[in-house]
């Protein structure tokens, strides 16, 4: 039986964060489909409640029109569970704990390598 | 052509770059990424970040120049430009950023500025060695190596 491959939410507004973002999951054989915005990104998994939801939300912080923390808000407000973990550039204590308290399950500053992406499959349960 | 030594001051002008401290191991890991479906991807990635860094240097350029002070644009665009050296490993570009983002932090206008112009020193530097490297490197390779992007 063929495994089914996870599939993986990448919200990021910078192009040079998601060219080696996409790398770095075509690398790992996981399907990812990619949002700008957090406004995109929340009409993307709004898109896919129920069959074919998203086994994994990768999300940066600052981003135009909607920031990492509201789509966060937004995603959990729906009721939708799916792993969510930050990555981003600012790593503060105050910066984790935004996006925590925002209903974020981890946080991973930036860069997304091989290893990290390695560690947060893994951590739940994707790898 | 000796092909050989091209590959040798290829190989010489990167070490140099990482003794340099104008690169980190994060260029090594997109180096990592590149593969036989992305034969070109580590050239393709510097390319989308001189772009980026190029743009956000110029708009950041015309900020510092407006009145009144703006530390918060400043700072967010300092924070973009810092992620997408992280991304790719410039890490002496990324420390001046670093350097600008604690400045901004004081109200230090001149703080500020100073970073700002070394940042686009080590912009400067780092974009024409990387030239020079990848310019060495399609020489190097076999005949009929792809046509240069535009950096």
């Amino acid at each position: 039986m063929d495994r089914r491959r996870i599939r993986v939410l990448l919200v990021e507004d910078e192009e040079i964060n998601r060219v080696v973002a996409r790398a770095v999951l075509r690398a790992a054989g996981v399907e990812a489909d990619e949002a700008e915005n957090g406004a995109e990104a929340v009409r993307r998994v709004r898109e896919r409640v129920g069959a074919g939801a998203y086994d994994l939300i990768l999300t940066d912080k600052q981003m135009p029109v909607m920031d990492g923390h509201e789509a966060t808000r937004q995603i959990r407000a729906m009721g939708v569970t799916t792993p969510i973990v930050a990555v981003s550039s600012d790593s503060l204590p105050s910066d984790v704990q935004a996006f925590i308290t925002a209903g974020a399950d981890d946080f991973m500053p930036k860069p997304l390598t091989k290893e990290k992406l390695g560690c947060i499959l893994s951590k739940f349960g994707l790898a | 052509m000796d092909y050989s030594n091209l590959r040798r001051q290829a190989a010489s002008l990167k070490k140099g770059l990482f003794d340099q401290g104008h690169l980190d191991e994060q260029f090594r890991q997109v180096e990592d990424l590149q593969d036989e479906a992305s034969p070109n991807f580590v050239e393709e990635v510097v390319v989308v970040f001189f772009k980026d860094s190029g743009r956000l240097i110029t708009n950041l350029e015309q900020a510092l120049e407006k009145y009144p002070r703006d530390f918060n644009r400043w700072d967010a665009y300092m924070q973009q430009l810092k992620g997408s050296c992280s991304s790719i490993g410039a890490s002496r570009m990324k420390n001046e950023c670093m350097s600008f983002r604690d400045s901004c932090g004081q109200r230090n206008v001149e703080g500020c500025m100073g970073s700002f112009q070394k940042l686009k020193r080590e912009h400067a530097v780092l974009r024409q060695k990387l030239e020079s490297y990848f310019q060495l490197l399609r020489q190097a390779g076999p005949a009929g190596a792809a046509t240069r992007p535009v950096m």
